[in-house]
């Protein structure tokens, strides 16, 4: 009886669903060819984008300038890298101990072992970014671009060390044995923690509320834009049909996350791992094709790095994309990863601060390079016959100079990368939403969510591109200054860790309470 | 007077003091501690959990978690052998279910729960309670 009451629940939202992606596609459908769907909801776009434009990219130092929001990331990754004394080398052996279980202990609490907890926020991170995103800022500032996205990745291993740290440190075990954590826990808790309550809950509500919001841009709309840019390049029959790629994605998402079927979620976690293999393969096999090049592609990354002359904006012009397309890739100080890492089994916060540190290094120091090695190496880039061509379909351009069907695998690759991304996403402004609104009115949040898929899908990239920046970066203004004002405790934590560990009694005690498990 | 009396009352918990409150309420409408029922529901996980995407913790898991650790409240407030249900679902819906099931004389629950935003309006889990439930609901102030 209970059963089946739940089964009719989860149909009603099917239909409803149904009922909100009709009236869309006739109305997609009606108005797509004469252009006039994408029109209106430009405008609206333009016009929410200027706003936040102009409270958070005022520049410094002119029309060129940086803008504050980047100054803000740039200096709060290297404020963690200096004050935690470069843990992102120091802590990067141990990481990988970590990670193969080494310390596992299964009577710690928790959900998830270090491992399943590190790929489910990389689930988060690998996404078509990593195809499309590295295209873009080589577009816009040149190959140095993708150094400075290099160093970017690098500085932000640590800063991403920090909010996990602190996600795991301030997170709750709920009665029902699931965790909650992540950054609106640890400003409202850890800053009140340090007699700071009244900010710390400021703060945490400051950032749901700009989590709901970028959850709609950058895991979202810039997900399901880039995949229909990836799909549509291999298969011309989409080319005109936006609104029908719309669809299926929508559906596709909205069966898993309203209509609870997890086995397309479950299936989708399986596939991309593969196609991150499948991608990472082609990448070196590109290399070896065009093997001698390799030492000059590295050469022109390196020297535009520090003389892009094609810029605007020239040398800083260059960091300010490298690092703006790193920390959009890899979420170092956005907090968004400290969600899926507070889950991870164990009573030390610090050592799955260390393991976190490794996902600027995979996302971005390791496959973000490979994609710019590979454009850089194919010159697609440069060719003014292919000067139209931008994110995902620069990339797709790139790969089939060597491998012609290549496009295709990319085309799956990036449905499948937009739909787990997009499906974690929901997950994070899920979370937020329901911190603001309660739990009662999230499925008014997960409808809204579709809707802004399906828009992201009909409407242009450089203003989905726009909002998604601007809203993911405004998340880093609540979460970094929580961070800084919790540093001290931070430094507490891993020093007091580090001593610990380099004693060797870290190992003993994971041996001495395995043993009677063993029996 | 004890025909007046009630022999089944559900109170819906959701882990806050006002809900605990609200059993002390219920009490003085029944003979025994016996006739008070209370359930708790639980949200679905969502598919990127990372419990969820790596299957670490089901949802009979999460149901015996919740006995356990409200049988051990229950116990420390002066409640014991009060029958508790754990569903998994939408609240409303669930309680309104529960409440069919076992026959309920009279729900009794707080106007908000755990997360009071707005005083003003009655909160949407009592509200589809009081305009859905098959019996009367006592709304507490």
């Amino acid at each position: 009886m209970k059963q089946k009451s739940f089964r009719l629940q989860n149909k009603s939202w099917l239909a409803a669903l149904f009922l909100i992606l009709i009236p869309t596609a006739a109305l997609a459908q009606a108005e797509a060819d004469s252009g006039k769907l994408a029109g209106p909801l430009e405008t609206i776009f333009q016009q929410i984008i200027d706003i936040l434009n102009l409270l958070l990219y005022s520049k410094i130092g002119g029309e060129n300038g940086m803008p504050l929001i980047v100054l803000w990331l740039i200096v709060g990754a290297l404020f963690f890298t200096l004050r935690m004394k470069f843990i992102n080398i120091r802590g990067f052996k141990h990481a990988i101990d970590v990670v193969r279980g080494k310390y596992d202990d299964p009577e710690d609490e928790g959900d998830v072992s270090h491992f399943q907890a590190l790929a489910a926020a990389l689930s988060g991170t690998v996404g078509i970014g990593n195809i499309a995103g590295v295209a873009i800022a080589i577009r816009l500032g040149g190959p140095g671009a993708a150094f400075w996205m290099t160093v970017a990745g690098f500085l932000g291993m640590s800063s991403k060390f920090a909010e996990c740290t602190l996600g795991q440190k301030y997170r709750i075990i709920k009665p029902d044995g699931t965790v909650g954590g992540g950054p609106m826990y640890y400003l409202s808790r850890g800053l009140s923690s340090i007699g700071m309550g009244g900010l710390g809950k400021g703060l945490a509500i400051i950032y749901a509320a700009f989590c709901a919001i970028a959850t709609l841009g950058a895991g979202n709309m810039f997900q399901a834009n880039q995949a229909y840019a990836a799909v549509s390049n291999a298969l011309p029959f989409f080319s005109n049909l936006s609104w029908l790629f719309g669809i299926i994605l929508v559906l596709v998402v909205g069966l898993v996350i309203l209509g609870g079927i997890e086995r397309i979620g479950a299936v989708a976690g399986i596939l991309v791992p593969v196609m991150a293999v499948v991608y990472t393969i082609a990448c070196v096999w590109v290399m070896l094709v065009k093997f001698t090049s390799i030492p000059g592609a590295i050469g022109t990354i390196v020297s535009s790095a520090f003389n892009p002359q094609a810029i605007a904006g020239g040398l800083l012009g260059a960091i300010v994309i490298g690092f703006q397309r790193a920390v959009f890739s890899n979420e170092a100080g956005i907090g968004s990863a400290a969600i899926a890492h507070s889950a991870a089994r164990t009573d030390e916060p610090v050592r799955e601060g260390i393991v976190a540190l490794l996902e600027p290094f995979i996302d971005t120091m390791f496959i973000c390079n490979m994609t710019a090695i590979v454009i850089v190496l194919t010159g697609v880039y440069a060719d003014p016959a292919s000067a139209e061509l931008d994110g995902a379909k620069l990339s797709a351009a790139s790969f089939e100079t060597i491998i012609s069907w290549f496009p295709y695998v990319i085309a799956i690759a990036g449905f499948l990368f937009a739909v787990s991304t997009m499906i974690t996403w929901s997950y994070y402004g899920q979370l937020a939403w329901a911190y603001i609104f309660g739990d009662a009115t999230i499925n008014i949040y997960k409808v809204i969510f579709l809707v802004c898929g399906f828009i992201g899908t009909v409407i242009n990239l450089d203003l989905v591109l726009e909002f998604s920046d601007i809203s993911l970066l405004a998340m880093s203004l609540p979460n970094l200054l929580g961070c800084f004002l919790l540093s001290g405790v931070i430094a507490r934590e891993l020093n007091s860790y580090m001593t610990r560990l380099n004693s060797g009694e870290m190992l003993a005690n994971v041996a001495e309470t395995r043993e009677p498990v063993l029996k | 007077m004890s025909c007046l009396k009630k022999k089944s009352v559900l109170i819906p918990i959701d882990f806050s003091e006002p809900s605990y409150e609200a059993i002390a309420i219920a009490k003085e409408y029944v003979e025994d501690i016996s006739s008070l029922k209370l359930i708790h529901v639980l949200a679905p996980l969502h598919p990127a959990d990372p419990a969820a995407m790596w299957d670490t913790l089901n949802n009979e898991d999460r149901q015996q978690k919740v006995q356990e650790f409200l049988h051990s409240k229950l116990d420390e407030l002066g409640y014991k052998g009060v029958e508790i249900k754990v569903t998994i679902g939408k609240p409303g819906t669930e309680i309104i279910d529960y409440a069919k099931e076992i026959d309920a004389d009279l729900i009794v629950l707080p106007s908000h729960g755990r997360k009071a935003m707005s005083h003003f309006l009655l909160g949407s889990v009592a509200e589809r309670v009081v305009r859905l439930s098959h019996c009367p609901v006592l709304v507490l102030k």
